[in-house]
C-alpha cells in the first residue's frame, strides 16, 4: 500500500466522521468543527490523488487547496459571528429542543 | 516502511482528533482537539510534500481558527456561563448509514482517481514549464498570482465579503467586554511584547519575501501579522472601537483595489486582463494582500467595526 | 551508524522521555500548579535536548542558529504562557493541593 491510497482512506473516514458529526451534533460549534473536517477530508483528497510531474507535485491541487483553506476560515469567521449573534437573540447556541425544561412535548 | 509507519501514525490521530473533536466531553475540549488536528493536517501535508499548504494549515487552519473559535467560546461562555452542559446529543438512526455511504462514496472517487493510472496535470506541466520565464521560483506563487489570479483576486473578495457580513451580524454596543481582561498588566507582558511583535513582523516580511521563491506567500505571512495583532488585542494594546478610522479601511481594500487596478492595467497595452506585468507586480500585490488578510482576520477576532489604539499608564 | 548519529539519536530518545514525562505529569497531576510544574520544565527541557540533537544531525551552524532560536523562543511562550497561567488561577482563588496531614 502506498501513501497516496493510505491518505485517500484516510479522507473517506474524515468525511463519514465529518458528516455523521454534523447531523449527529447539536451544538453548533461542533457543526463547524463538523464542516471543517469535511472540508479538510476532500483537500486531502485532492492533493493525495494528484499524480507528480516528474517528480515535482502538481502546484495547481496545492494552489485550489491553499485557496480553500482561507475560503474555510472565511466561512468559519461567519458561521461563528452567527452563533454568538444567535445565543444572544436566544440565550442558545445549539439546536436541541430537549435543552429548554418550558418546552412541553 | 518508516515512511509508511509515520503516515498511519499521523492519519490516526487525524482520524482520533476528529471523533474527539466532535463527540468529546466538553466544547472547550473540542475546541482544543480541533487546533490539535489542524496541526496534525499541517504534518500530513509537510508528508505529501506540500510544505506551502503546511505553513498554511499550521498558520490559518490551526492558529487564526483556533483563535477565533476560543473568543466566540468566550463570548458564549458570558452570555450563559454553564454552556457546556447543552451538548446532549439526539438519537438519529440514519447518521451512520449516511456517514457510511458518504465515507466509501470519497473512498471510492479517490480510488478510482488513483487507479486510473493518473497523467500529471497539462495545467501542471504548463505551469512548471513557463515558470522559468516568469521569474518567480515557487509554482504554488506562480498559480496563485500569475496563472489563477482570478481564483486569489475572489479568495480576498470572499475573505472582506465574510469580514463584512460577520459585522453586519455583530452586535456592536457590548463587545468590549470579551475582549479586555481586567487583570492588572504584569511586566511580563510587556517584556514579552518588546520581543514577540518585531519577532512576528520580521517573521511574516521574511515569508511574503521568500513565497516568491520558496515556500511561503501573502497568505501565510498575513496570518502571521494577524497572529501579533490578535496578541496586541489580548494584551489590552489594541481596544475595539466604532469609531471610522480612514487608515483602517484603506488598509483592509489596498489588496483588493491594487489587484484590481494592477489587473486591469494590461488593458490600456492590448495585454489580455490580468496579465501582471513582471515580478514586481506579484510582489505588490502580495504585500498589499498581507496587510488586508492580516487586518481582515484581526477585526474578525476582534468583532468590532473597527480598532483603536489603547495607552497603558 | 556514525559517532555524530548515535549522539544525536541519544539526545533525542532523551528528549523524547522529557516530553513523555511532561504529558504523564499534564494528565496526572492533581491541579493546575502542577500541572504547569511539569508542562514547563519537562517540555522545555525536552524541546532543548531535542533541538541539539537535530543540531548535532544537521552538522551546520545556520541550522543550530535557527533551532538555538527555535529553542528560546519556545521557552519565552512557555514562560509566559505559565505565569498567566498560575496568575489567573490564583487570582481566580485555586487552591494549590497540599498532601493529606496523615501520609
Amino acid at each position: 500500500m502506498d501513501s497516496a491510497t493510505v491518505y485517500v482512506l484516510a479522507a473517506a473516514v474524515l468525511f463519514g466522521v465529518g458528516v455523521h458529526g454534523l447531523i449527529v451534533s447539536v451544538h453548533l460549534m461542533r457543526k463547524l468543527f463538523a464542516i471543517n473536517i469535511m472540508g479538510s477530508a476532500i483537500f486531502i483528497l485532492l492533493v493525495a490523488t494528484s499524480a507528480p510531474i516528474s517528480g515535482q507535485t502538481d502546484p495547481i491541487p496545492q494552489a485550489l487547496v491553499l485557496t480553500g483553506i482561507v475560503i474555510a476560515v472565511s466561512a468559519t469567521a461567519f458561521g461563528l459571528a452567527l452563533m454568538v449573534r444567535m445565543c444572544q437573540e436566544t440565550g442558545n447556541a445549539s439546536l436541541a429542543v430537549e435543552d429548554e425544561p418550558e418546552n412541553d412535548d | 516502511m518508516t515512511g509508511l509507519a509515520l503516515d498511519l501514525l499521523i492519519i490516526a490521530s487525524l482520524i482520533g482528533l476528529a471523533i474527539q473533536a466532535i463527540n468529546g466531553a466538553s466544547l472547550f475540549r473540542g475546541i482544543i482537539h480541533f487546533v490539535v488536528l489542524g496541526l496534525a493536517m499541517s504534518l500530513a501535508w509537510a508528508r505529501l510534500d506540500a510544505p506551502d499548504l503546511a505553513m498554511a494549515e499550521a498558520a490559518i487552519g490551526a492558529g487564526v481558527t483556533g483563535a477565533l473559535m476560543m473568543i466566540a467560546y468566550r463570548r458564549l461562555i458570558e452570555i450563559r456561563p454553564d454552556h457546556d452542559n447543552a451538548t446532549r446529543t439526539p438519537r438519529s438512526r440514519l447518521a451512520l448509514p449516511i456517514a457510511l455511504a458518504s465515507g466509501v462514496l470519497v473512498g471510492v472517487i479517490g480510488l478510482a482517481a488513483i487507479q486510473a493510472e493518473p497523467l500529471p496535470g497539462q495545467a501542471g506541466i504548463a505551469v512548471l514549464e513557463t515558470l522559468e520565464s516568469t521569474g518567480l521560483g515557487n509554482p504554488v506563487t506562480g498559480v496563485l498570482l500569475l496563472f489563477r489570479g482570478f481564483d486569489t483576486l475572489l479568495e480576498i473578495t470572499v475573505l472582506l465579503a465574510a469580514l463584512l457580513s460577520a459585522q453586519a451580524v455583530t452586535r456592536q454596543d457590548d463587545l468590549d467586554r470579551s475582549l479586555t481582561t481586567e487583570d492588572p498588566d504584569t511586566p511580563l507582558i510587556g517584556a514579552l511584547l518588546a520581543i514577540v511583535v518585531p519577532l512576528t513582523v520580521l517573521i511574516s516580511v521574511h515569508l511574503l519575501k521568500a513565497g516568491s521563491q520558496e515556500t511561503g506567500g501573502a497568505f501565510q505571512a498575513g496570518a502571521v501579522l494577524a497572529a501579533c495583532g490578535v496578541l496586541l488585542a489580548l494584551t489590552g494594546r489594541l481596544a475595539s472601537s466604532r469609531d471610522y478610522s480612514p487608515l483602517l479601511n484603506g488598509g483592509l481594500l489596498v489588496g483588493l483595489v491594487s489587484f484590481i487596478l494592477i489587473g486591469l492595467a494590461p488593458l490600456l497595452y492590448g495585454q489580455p486582463l490580468m496579465a501582471l506585468p513582471g515580478v514586481w507586480a506579484v510582489y505588490f500585490i502580495e504585500s498589499a494582500m498581507m496587510i488586508s488578510i492580516a487586518l481582515t482576520l484581526v477585526l474578525l477576532f476582534a468583532g468590532a467595526a473597527s480598532l483603536k489604539r489603547r495607552s497603558r499608564g | 551508524m556514525s559517532p555524530t548519529e548515535s549522539v544525536s539519536l541519544v539526545l533525542l530518545l532523551a528528549g523524547c522521555g522529557f516530553y513523555l514525562a511532561g504529558t504523564i505529569g499534564l494528565l496526572r497531576f492533581p491541579d493546575v500548579y502542577c500541572r504547569l510544574h511539569a508542562l514547563a520544565k519537562a517540555d522545555n527541557t525536552g524541546l532543548f535536548l531535542i533541538c541539539v540533537g537535530l543540531a548535532v544531525l544537521s552538522a551546520d551552524w545556520q541550522v543550530a542558529a535557527i533551532l538555538a532560536l527555535v529553542w528560546m523562543i519556545g521557552l519565552l511562550a512557555a514562560t509566559v504562557s505559565a505565569h498567566l497561567i498560575a496568575r489567573h488561577a490564583h487570582g481566580a482563588g485555586r487552591e494549590p493541593v497540599r498532601p493529606r496531614p496523615d501520609r
